[in-house]
Formats: C-alpha cells, structure tokens, sequence
C-alpha cells in the first residue's frame, strides 16, 4: 500500500488489533485506515438504541465512544507517551476499578450526614442545590473524561500512538484557531512536539533532551513536504521561547519546491542547542507512524506515504541536506511488538 | 504582550518536568510541578496567562506523570504509588464549557488602564490628620485612645488610631494587641450638630490590627469637628476641616499635610518621576523586595539569618520566571532588573536562582540600606520608645491606585505606616510567590538619619474600590524620625513625598 504526498497521515500505518474484556468474553478492538472498528458488534448504533431502552452499553461499544469524544482532545498530547521509551501501562483491571470507583464517587457527597437545619430557608436551599448539582455535574464529566483515558490508554501502545496521530491531524491545519475548549492549539502542539522530538534527537545524536529547542515551521501545504492535502495556513514559525529560530539548513519556499523546516546545532558544551524547526504535521505523518529515527536519520518529512514500503525526507546530520530515501517496515525488535520498526 | 509566547513556554516547561519525571532516578509527583507552578504564578500576575490556562497545564502535568506512576514501585522515600481510584480525583480538571474570552482579570502588572473613577465617591473623600490622645478609663482598664487621622471617603469614616491600654496586669504599650480590651462602647463622639455616632473595630474584629476604628452611621461631609469623649472625661474635639482646604474633592493630586500642627504643619514636598518599567521588571521588583523584606522571623538577619535550605527554596525558579517573562515578551533581555536580582540573591546567599546574566554593582540605593542593615555585625541600638505621627497626604495617581497615607506608628513590635489604597486593585492571584497583588506598589521610606525602610502589607482591609492597609517597616525605626521621605514606585512613575513628622507618645 503505498500514496503519494496527498495521502491520509495514517497512511504508514498498519491496523492494530486489540482484545478487549466485553461482556462475559473478550472482544477484538480493530484500528485500520484511520478508524476504530468493533468486528464483534455488527450494528453498534442499533445496541445504543437498546441501551437507551434500559440494556447495558457493551464495553467495546463505550471504547469506540470514547475514541470519537477524544479523537480531537488536546490533552491526549499532553498525558499520552512521548515515545516507545515511554511506557504508559494500563490494565483492564485499572479500568474496572476506576469504573467502580466513579460509580461509588457519585453517591454519598458533601450532603451526605450533614445536620439539616429545622426549617431551612428555601431560598438558600435552593441555591445550594444548583451549587450541588453543578458540582456534581462538573465532577462527573471530569471522571467519565478520565475513565475514557484509562480505557483507551488500556488499548495499548499501538492505539496509544494512533489516537495521537489522529489529535495531531486534526489541529495540525488549525494552529491559528483555539479548540473547542478555547486552548491555544498552536501552543499545544509546539509543546508535543518538543516532547517528542527531544528523546528522538536524544537517541539520534547522544543529546541531552534538554538542549532541544523546536519550533513549529509553517505547514509547507498542498504537495509539500509532509503535506496531507489541505491548504496552508501560514503563520509564522517560530512560537517557542525567543532565540530559537535555527539558521541551518532551511527549505525555501519556492514554486516547485516546499520547506520542511530546519534542523541546526549550535554551541558547545552546556550552550550546545539543536534546534529543530517543524510542521505541526511531522507529529501524525513521522512521529506517529514510527518513522521519526529511520536507519540513524531523523525523518522530518514523508515523501510518499505507505506501509510497508514509504519513501521519506531525512537527515544525516544536523545543518545537513536532506536525502530521500526508502524505507521498508518489519517486525519491531525483540521485547517492542507494538512499535513499528523501518529501515532504511 | 505574547500571550501564546508565555503559554508555550509553560507548556514547554511542563515537557521538560515529565521528562525529568521519566528519568530512572525521578522523584515521584510533586516536586517538578513547582516549577510549572512558580512560573505559572508569574505569567498570571504579568496578565500573559489566564490562571484558568495555568492550572489546566499543571493538572495536564500531573495526570500525565500520575498515570505513569500505576504500576511503579512505591518510592522509597515516600512511600507514594498511585492508585487507580485516586488518578481518577486528582488534580482535578479545570471545568472548561466553553471558550473563554479574549480578556481577562488578572493584570496584576500588566499596567492595564483601570475603568473610570467614580466621582461621587472621589467627591467625599477627606482626609485629616489628627495627631491627638483621648485617655480613657473603663472598670479595671485605663489607656490612650491616640487618633492619628480621620478618612472619609465613599465607603465610610473611619479614624486610623493607636491603642495604649493598661490594666492591672498589663503596663501601657501602644499598640498592644488586646482589641477585646478596648472599650468602644463606652466613647461617645458628637458632630457639630448634634448628631451621635459609634465607634467599631472594622476589620472583622481582626485581633492583630486594632487601628482601624470605623465610624458608625458616616457623618455628612459638610460637618466640622468631632467630639470624641471617654466616659467621665472631658471631650477633645478633632477638628475635620482639611487645613488648607486639602483633601477634599478636587483638591490638587498633591497633597501633603502632617500631624502635630494640623493647622500649620509644613505641607509635604512631592516629586514625580517616569520610571517606564515593563510589566515583567516590575514583578522582578516585587520579587525583590519580597526577598528583602520577607522574613520577619529573621528581624535583624534577614533572608541571611535563615537555614540554608529556607533560602535555597526562596529563590528556586527565578531563572525560570526571567525566561518565561522574556518568552512572554514582558521582559525585555536587555532589562538590567535581572541582574540586580541575581545580584541581591547571592548578597543574600541565595544558591540556585537560576538567573543567567551576571550580577551587577547597579542596585538601587534602598536596596542597598537594606543589605547594609542586614550585613551589619551588631543590631543598631534601638533609641525609640512607642509612638505615633499622625499623616494624611494623598500621593498622585500610579498606576491608577491612589496612596494615602494616614499614620506612622512604632511599637515594641516593630513600626508601620498605614495607608489608604483607592482605586481598581487587582483580583487576589493566590500562588507560591507570595505576592501582594492587592497592593502592586513598591513603598519605601528613608528616614532623617539617611536610612531606609522597606514598607510591605502585613493587614490589609479590602473594601469597594479600596483598601486600608497597614505596611509592616523593615527595619523598624530606631529613632524619631524628623522627616521621612516616602518613595512609591509603580510600573508607570515613582512618586517621592517628603513629610515632616511630629512624634506623639502616649504617657
């Protein structure tokens, strides 16, 4: 399966399977083509139907549910693992208790065993009464959002890497815009970045991570590097702290030819810096797909997206021009199944 | 103001924590979320970061590290591992329903224009210095009721006093903090015309701050005297006409008048200068004089009096703040208020504040006194027993605040300078700075022995629109100022009052 620069970012991808606890057996999770399907509920939306009318709601149905509610939740970049060194471990044990937990957390309360007074004002009756139920509103959709993480991040590592390809695509057009919840989207994911682009340069160059600066570069749009298809949005680069901006090797923006960013080290010693510049982009279409450190390369761009076989934009060296090359994926190494594993 | 240059940076620095959590040898939980929250503290107080942003990014921060956490082995030293049920309740999320607004509340230094000030209430302002003793005798209980100034303005009348009580088993002391003792009750204070009025404790009965002694109901504006008399004595009658016709509405922006002679006490000299500090130096400044004044345990010593481990924490992140304030576009880094910092940290011996530009000899001459006072071998032998100077001088506008103040006081406990602030004071910004952002102002006082004092919030009465305030001198006096020189710094100017001082001391 292969694509040309337009493809989806998921695109590098293959499907992954999961076995999740589901009724009285366990059912298969399946993630292909950038979608999360359920091959043991034929018709989800009709068991909806029957839990709206008093059924139990299966867990692989919740899952799916809970893959949708977050599928565009920042968040998911900021708690969920940088990198396969990075091991965020939950068990479906962890989820059911947690569930249990929320279900005993909803009862009880400040209320519970509080002295009432013998003829309470209604008014302030009242008005504690919204308090309570706002309060209790608040902290049930804190714990349902939580519960959700739990269980996707009980899916494993290979949907834990999905789920944040898909929450980077889906802002990675959308820096200059907030969220729904009115976070600065392009401070999010200039953040993403650095954590996950720093434990790479780490293992690419023997860095201190913290001696990485990023930046986001503009998306390089239609036909670029690493592009997916959707018109630029421009802005400006650079939105870390000042004195980033790199003056190594930089891509052009020029008819026939599109910048992928920059990468320079400079100083030495403790003022040593790499700083790397990036499209939001690079986070589904490299990182998320396994191909951030290919063949000792830092991959900062997909040429031609595809599983097995994709042809990517890489670095040898800092300051050093990119070379396209091909990349073949196998079986990760002994002791990592879930990560992808490419060579060059 | 870069905005979402100070998000990024707090986000960036929350993804240098976690990965130092990762690290083999972290440290559970807790302790790299202070950096996220010192610096978050500063953003909010500059107004680059909304605290609702702040605290969504530190819980970010601990989920993430949390979750990490499930299945760990319990750290040694704190026994700590996460359970699933508690992930669930920690840190809880901010609620966030909807985006939010472009602005927000919360420019403690930003140097936000405040709204429009509210004539009617500048109309009634007044105020008077009264600089006179009231003896007393109730029961078992005698003393001094020692009235300093009376202010009036749109929330109420209050007089700004000193206490001096004596009972069997107590000598007098001025300033004695037994409110309960204090026979309010038995005074009774008649206007011009006849009307009664009652005295009260204001501050909620605040059991450390008797010197705010409201007026009850407020007398018109257009009254001319008090009397004040305690039970069986004879009543001193305060005269509230402002001498020279200042205080009232629309008197000029300078006005200084001293106690003592309220008649023909010298006006005081006022000098106002641009100082044009952006709104990061002016927090550095904050954050300074916090340093220099924060320790009222180590009264002679200081920060340098303090265990090796109180200071380190003291200064832990400056490094941190002066990045984000520049990343925040606040801070200019070229600013020499950075290295003065560093520099005062290390006269204090404050190891590990991170600041990366060299110290510099450039340290403002209060600073200086202050270091000097602390550095000193032998305390300065005090040659000053309890009294009071009763003010009243309005300083011109900074920042949109107005400074009045109202009485300089010495105790046993130390002295103080009580002061009115009008104007839109900013929100309270709870954080681990221990900022007074209720009172964004820098006060000093340099008395006629050359010496200074730093002037920091110690009780504080928020009202509408203004708050009476009384700031805790470091050092306290050591001898009866003849004059002292106020300098009130804000982020726009710096105002410079010179006020003569008659010193009263109750028998």
């Amino acid at each position: 399966m292969t694509g040309g620069p337009n493809e989806a970012w998921f695109t590098s991808l293959p499907p992954c399977e999961a076995l999740v606890p589901c009724g009285q057996g366990r059912h298969a999770v399946r993630w292909e083509a950038g979608e999360l399907r359920l091959p043991n509920h034929a018709d989800p939306e009709a068991e909806l139907v029957l839990v709206a009318l008093g059924g139990e709601k299966a867990r692989c149905v919740e899952i799916a549910e809970a893959w949708g509610r977050h599928a565009a939740d920042l968040t998911v970049l900021s708690v969920w693992p940088r990198g396969p060194a990075d091991e965020v471990a939950v068990s479906w044990d962890d989820v059911g208790e947690a569930a249990q937990a929320m279900r005993g957390g909803g009862r009880g309360g400040p209320w519970q065993g509080a002295p009432r007074l013998a003829s309470p004002p209604r008014a302030a009756m009242a008005r504690a009464a919204i308090r309570h139920r706002q309060h209790q509103q608040e902290a049930g959709q804190d714990s349902q959002r939580r519960l959700d993480m739990l269980s996707l991040l009980a899916l494993g590592t290979e949907f834990q890497v999905r789920l944040s390809g898909q929450v980077a695509a889906a802002y990675a057009d959308r820096l200059d815009e907030p969220d729904e919840y009115g976070r600065n989207v392009r401070s999010v994911m200039t953040a993403a970045l650095d954590g996950r682009l720093a434990p790479v340069a780490e293992r690419w160059l023997g860095l201190d991570p913290d001696q990485v600066e990023v930046s986001l570069h503009p998306d390089p749009g239609p036909g670029g590097y690493g592009g997916a298809g959707r018109p630029s949005q421009g802005g400006s680069g650079g939105m870390g702290p000042p004195g980033k901006e790199g003056g190594g090797f930089r891509g052009v923006v020029s008819p026939g030819r599109h910048s992928w960013g920059s990468v320079e080290l400079t100083g030495r010693g403790e003022q040593r810096r790499l700083r790397v510049s990036l499209p939001a982009w690079w986070l589904a279409r490299v990182w998320a797909c396994g191909l951030a450190l290919t063949g000792r390369h830092l991959v900062v761009a997909v040429e031609r997206a595809g599983w097995p076989d994709a042809r990517v934009l890489a670095l040898r060296a800092p300051g050093a021009e990119p070379v396209s090359l091909s990349a073949h994926a196998s079986d990760g190494p002994p002791g990592t199944p879930d990560a992808p594993h490419w060579e060059i | 103001m870069d905005r979402e240059g100070a998000e990024t940076y707090l986000r960036l620095l929350a993804e240098a924590a976690m990965r130092g959590s990762l690290a083999p040898a972290a440290e559970p939980l807790v302790p790299n979320a202070s950096r996220i929250m010192v610096v978050g503290h500063a953003l909010t107080a500059v107004g680059a970061l909304d605290p609702v942003t702040a605290e969504e990014i530190l819980t970010d921060f601990r989920l993430a590290v949390s979750v990490r956490q499930l299945h760990r082995e319990p750290d040694p030293g704190s026994g700590q591992t996460v359970a699933v049920a508690r992930w669930l309740s920690q840190g809880r999320a901010v609620p966030r329903g909807k985006p939010r607004p472009a602005q927000f509340s919360g420019a403690q230094f930003s140097g936000a224009e405040p709204s429009g000030d509210d004539a009617d209430q500048d109309r009634a302002d007044r105020f008077v210095p009264v600089g006179l003793t009231v003896p007393f005798r109730a029961g078992a209980i005698s003393g001094e009721l020692c009235l300093m100034s009376f202010a009036q303005t749109g929330t109420g009348a209050r007089f700004i006093a000193a206490w001096a009580v004596r009972t069997p088993s107590l000598e007098a002391q001025l300033g004695l903090q037994h409110p309960g003792l204090i026979p309010f009750d038995e005074f009774t204070v008649t206007d011009d015309r006849g009307a009664r009025y009652q005295l009260d404790h204001t501050p909620g009965r605040d059991l450390e701050w008797p010197n705010l002694i409201s007026l009850r109901p407020a007398p018109p504006e257009s009254i001319r005297w008090l009397d004040v008399a305690a039970p069986y004595r004879q009543a001193i009658r305060v005269d509230l006409r402002p001498p020279g016709g200042y205080g009232g509405a629309g008197s000029p922006p300078v006005r200084g008048v001293t106690g003592g002679s309220p008649r023909g006490g010298d006006a005081a000299q006022v000098s106002v200068s641009d100082t044009k500090l952006s709104p990061g130096e002016h927090l550095l400044v904050m954050l300074a004089e916090r340093l220099l004044t924060g320790t009222p345990e180590f009264p002679r010593g200081g920060l340098l009096a303090a265990p090796a481990g109180s200071r380190r924490a003291v200064a832990a992140g400056f490094g941190d703040i002066v990045a984000a304030l520049e990343a925040a576009g606040v801070l200019s880094p070229l600013s020499p208020v950075p290295a003065r910092l560093a520099t005062l940290c290390a006269s204090l011996g404050l190891d590990g504040h991170g600041i990366a530009v060299p110290p510099t000899l450039d340290l403002p001459e209060p600073w200086l006194s202050l270091l000097a006072h602390y550095q000193r071998r032998k305390p300065e032998p005090t040659q000053m027993r309890a009294g009071y100077a009763a003010l009243a001088a309005t300083l011109p506008e900074l920042d949109g605040l107005r400074l009045t103040l109202l009485g300089l006081q010495h105790t046993q406990r130390g002295s103080a300078l009580h002061v009115l602030v009008q104007g839109r004071t900013p929100e309270p910004c709870p954080g681990p700075l221990d900022l007074d952002v209720n009172f964004p102002l820098s006060v000093w006082l340099r008395d006629s022995g050359g010496r200074w004092h730093a002037a920091r919030p110690d009780r504080c009465y928020q009202g509408d629109r203004e708050s009476a305030i009384r700031l805790r001198l470091v050092p306290p006096l050591t001898r009866p100022a003849e004059w002292v020189e106020v300098l009130a710094g804000g982020r726009s100017a710096e105002v410079r009052a010179t006020l003569p001082l008659l010193w009263r001391y109750p028998s």
